[in-house]
């Protein structure tokens, strides 16, 4: 070591940091960070993904975008179903968390069984739910008087929106479910016990010393359906292909069919993705802030 | 009166605990009843066990949808994106964890900032990235985009992973000549074999679930991974539901049998990677 200073000793485990990075580095760099990159520099071009040249033609296609009454239903579509997905999928997964846990002897079972959909494909899981719809519904609606079921599921928007949060629902409600048990498991027993001393009923001591301490659990699980919610791509395709007419598009269905079925228009498409890209940012900076401030509130 | 309330509680409990599992498994059991029936079986009663065990629906959509090929196009892309990614993201997320420099802090930042980048923002920018290197239709190709998709939350959690392993076992082998890479190979990588673990199973399940970049970049239907496959089929014999039926099954199969191997693992992973990370 002599004759090296602190300076090239630096200087040398600073190359030797980039070496091991490097190969993570690359493949990061070309494939996610020139792309998010790139994608602010096509929206300001007119390129239609097939010409090699293209010209700049500055916020034009922004402007345009504000004029586009697709591309808001498909906005306003989605933060329709990422509220309502949000809150279903989350009330669910922590309702299942607390039964599953108030049965210590049955855990392991039904964990196996609520769990299983996440291993599955939403596009088979979507396919499969579409028989339901189409299929089995009917058929009980037909034959065993379930007349309330009897809807046009899949062809009916308004059913339809339904049929898309049962969906999501099934396919995400048992990973959030594993979340909220490992939350719950953390609540020491002894402060329970205590509060069912002070005669607290099941459902105070829930809300005033269980909830509390998983909050946790709720901003990941939160935070985590928010950013599933916005990027809703598989179901939707497989059930009604964002149909009837433009009824069910999410943004991302929006910004696949601009930009692969149809006219394609890159440059158009990449400015879409970019207010994609914001209004992701916003919400889930808003959510950050809210949900830290409530935990040390708490 | 408090056993008796606590018995109606637990009946309760119970019966709500039954009715939603028969609710989550209603897809895949009906899938399963109907697959094996005839067409005109299946419109008369979709409720109903099958007369008889129609395996040659099997038989018909296994050739129909290509399963082997599909399957191991599947397999290949998998295995190899979690080589890449475990491989690429334990060298990165190690030594920036090991090199206590502004390069190492501005490097960790870099990685991980992205991770709220919605994928449909970059997907189009991507799609042009793989028609410029070539590699459009290519299964190789297309694991070296997952591994640059899949590294910042695997350097991540290799990061957060070697914060709680002890410096002296490196700085031995290193003092005994190993150098660093020797070092990385022979002692490192061996001792993080859980968090290993942990991102194997998770990114294999993304990956071999992930749909819409497989969608838009293999065209080929040789390249075809099962679930474009099945997607392609479902096109196709849209009102033959025993097709259809039979072909989801077996699309399901192989994360089916996965989970039943690795349920523990896999239900750890989750934990691991939310509550901790």
């Amino acid at each position: 070591m002599y004759g090296t200073t602190a300076m090239q000793q630096k200087k040398i485990k600073n190359l030797q940091l980039i070496i091991f990075c490097a190969p993570a580095l690359i493949v990061y760099i070309i494939f996610k960070l020139y792309p998010a990159g790139s994608g602010f520099f096509y929206a300001l071009t007119n390129w239609n993904g097939l010409n090699k040249t293209y010209d700049i033609v500055g916020f034009s296609n922004f402007v345009e975008i504000l004029s586009d009454r697709y591309f808001w239903n498909s906005i306003l579509f989605t933060m329709k179903y990422v509220i309502v997905f949000v809150l279903v999928a989350n009330v669910v997964a922590l309702t299942l968390a607390v039964a599953i846990e108030s049965r210590p002897k049955a855990r392991g079972f039904f964990r196996t069984i609520f769990y299983m959909p996440n291993m599955i494909s939403m596009v088979i899981g979507g396919y499969m739910w579409m028989f339901i719809f189409t299929k089995a519904l009917y058929y009980l609606a037909d034959n065993h008087g379930f007349k309330w079921l009897d809807h046009s599921w899949i062809g009916d928007p308004n059913y339809s929106f339904i049929a898309i949060i049962i969906v999501s629902t099934w396919g995400t409600a048992g990973y959030l479910m594993i979340i909220y048990i490992a939350a719950l498991q953390g609540v020491p027993d002894n402060v329970k016990e205590a509060a069912v001393v002070d005669g607290a009923s099941p459902w105070q001591c829930f809300w005033r010393i269980t909830f509390p301490l998983i909050r946790h659990a709720l901003t990941i699980c939160i935070f985590w359906t928010l950013n599933a919610g916005f990027q809703v791509f598989d179901v939707i395709y497989t059930l009604t292909g964002g149909g009837p007419g433009r009824a069910t598009q999410s943004v991302a269905i929006h910004i696949y069919e601009e930009a692969f079925r149809g006219n394609i228009r890159y440059g158009y498409a990449t400015a879409k993705s970019t207010v994609l890209f914001v209004i992701v940012l916003i919400v889930t900076a808003i959510q950050l802030k809210i949900t830290s401030r409530k935990e040390q509130e708490w | 009166m408090v056993g008796k309330n606590k018995t109606i509680g637990n009946i309760f409990v119970y019966a709500f605990l039954f009715i939603a599992a028969l609710f989550t498994l209603s897809p895949l059991v009906l899938a399963l009843i109907n697959s094996f029936k005839t067409n005109r079986e299946l419109l008369v009663n979709v409720m109903s066990l099958p007369d008889e065990l129609h395996f040659e629906n099997y038989q018909r959509t296994f050739e129909k949808m290509n399963y082997l090929r599909s399957f191991l196009n599947t397999a290949f892309l998998a295995v190899l994106s979690v080589a890449l990614i475990v491989l690429f993201s334990a060298l990165a997320g190690w030594r920036l964890c090991r090199t206590k420099t502004k390069l190492s802090r501005f490097l960790l930042k870099l990685f991980i900032f992205s991770m709220l980048i919605p994928f449909s923002s970059i997907m189009i920018p991507l799609y042009k990235v793989t028609l410029q290197l070539k590699i459009k239709n290519s299964l190789v190709g297309l694991a070296f985009v997952y591994a640059g998709l899949g590294v910042s939350m695997a350097i991540f959690l290799y990061n957060g992973f070697v914060k709680n392993i002890p410096k002296e076992i490196e700085e031995a082998a290193s003092i005994d000549g190993c150098s660093p890479l020797q070092t990385f190979f022979l002692v490192v990588f061996p001792m993080l074999k859980p968090i290993t673990a942990t991102i194997c199973i998770s990114n294999a399940l993304w990956i071999w679930n992930d749909f819409l970049l497989p969608l838009i970049v293999i065209s080929d239907n040789k390249k075809y991974t099962l679930l474009l496959s099945t997607n392609t089929l479902f096109g196709q014999y849209s009102s033959d539901w025993t097709a259809i039926l039979s072909a989801l099954i077996l699309a399901a199969l192989p994360v089916i049998i996965f989970y039943a191997f690795f349920q523990k693992k896999i239900l750890k992973g989750i934990v691991d990677g939310s509550l901790k990370g």
